[in-house]
């Protein structure tokens, strides 16, 4: 027998790998167990199949992910970056939301209608978002998908 | 309730086939994390705001699936399939399908 033969599985262990995996339909799962119930052999070897699928779960190894995003995450570098760019981001924008509605009416050459109008869309913009946004920080307490990682 | 991918019940017997079932959900992140994620996108890397918001928008899909099921009188849902579409930028919509069946 050449070594090529030796590594070849059989149509039966294929069979098996396939029970276990529970890739074989119905049927053909309902035809294996009658062959496995007249086949020591074969049911041994389904059996071995099964413990080698448990120990290859657990040996997996660990994913060092989720620590090193934590750890980086953590770093206080990291977080002062973050921290202080959303808090210029944040400032600016609320600055130039206050600028823009008093320079539209106060400093602007805009007729008084077009002007009411502009302040009128901007504050409507402002109210939805701030309208939104306590929605959803009261409805957020109760969201059991916000805890979700991946 | 058992929830799988493949069509048949290994050990066990499908004894009646209820209907399709199905959950949805399309969920946002907020405006810092895609702006977060525009400069991931600068550098590479996983997106990790995206990876949980899609995550989140999954087990909410399966949720409303499983439900479904339940409601229905379900044992187990079998032929699972995931599928999604992007109806807005920034958000992760999520189908979940399958059959639901009984189980003896």
């Amino acid at each position: 027998m050449s070594p090529r033969e030796q590594t070849e599985p059989s149509e039966n262990e294929l069979r098996a790998m396939a029970y276990v995996d529970g890739e074989l339909s119905q049927a053909e799962a309902r035809e294996f167990e009658v062959t496995l119930a007249g086949d020591p052999a074969l049911a041994r070897e389904v059996a071995e199949l099964r413990a080698l699928q448990l120990v290859s779960r657990q040996m997996a190894p660990p994913e060092p992910m989720d620590y090193e995003w934590e750890r980086l995450k953590a770093d206080p570098l990291q977080r002062t970056g973050v921290g202080l760019g959303f808090s210029l981001v944040l400032l600016g924008t609320i600055g130039f939301t206050l600028w823009g509605i008093w320079a539209i009416a106060f400093e602007s050459e805009l007729s008084l209608p077009a002007k009411l109008f502009s302040v009128a869309t901007i504050t409507g913009l402002v109210l939805i978002f701030l309208t939104v946004l306590r929605g959803r920080l009261r409805t957020l307490p109760y969201d059991p998908y916000t805890h979700i990682k991946r | 309730m058992i929830l799988l991918s493949i069509d048949n019940i290994p050990g066990k017997e499908i004894t009646s086939v209820i209907g399709l079932v199905r959950g949805n959900t399309v969920r946002a992140g907020h405006l810092g994390k895609d702006i977060t994620a525009v400069f991931k996108n600068f550098v590479g890397g996983e997106i990790n705001d995206y990876t949980k918001l899609m995550a989140e928008a999954r087990e909410q899909a399966l949720d409303r699936l499983r439900e479904e099921a339940k409601a229905m009188g379900a044992d187990a849902v079998v032929g699972l399939r995931f599928s999604t579409a992007s109806i807005s930028p920034g958000a992760a919509e999520i189908v979940v399908y399958g059959t639901a069946v009984k189980i003896g």
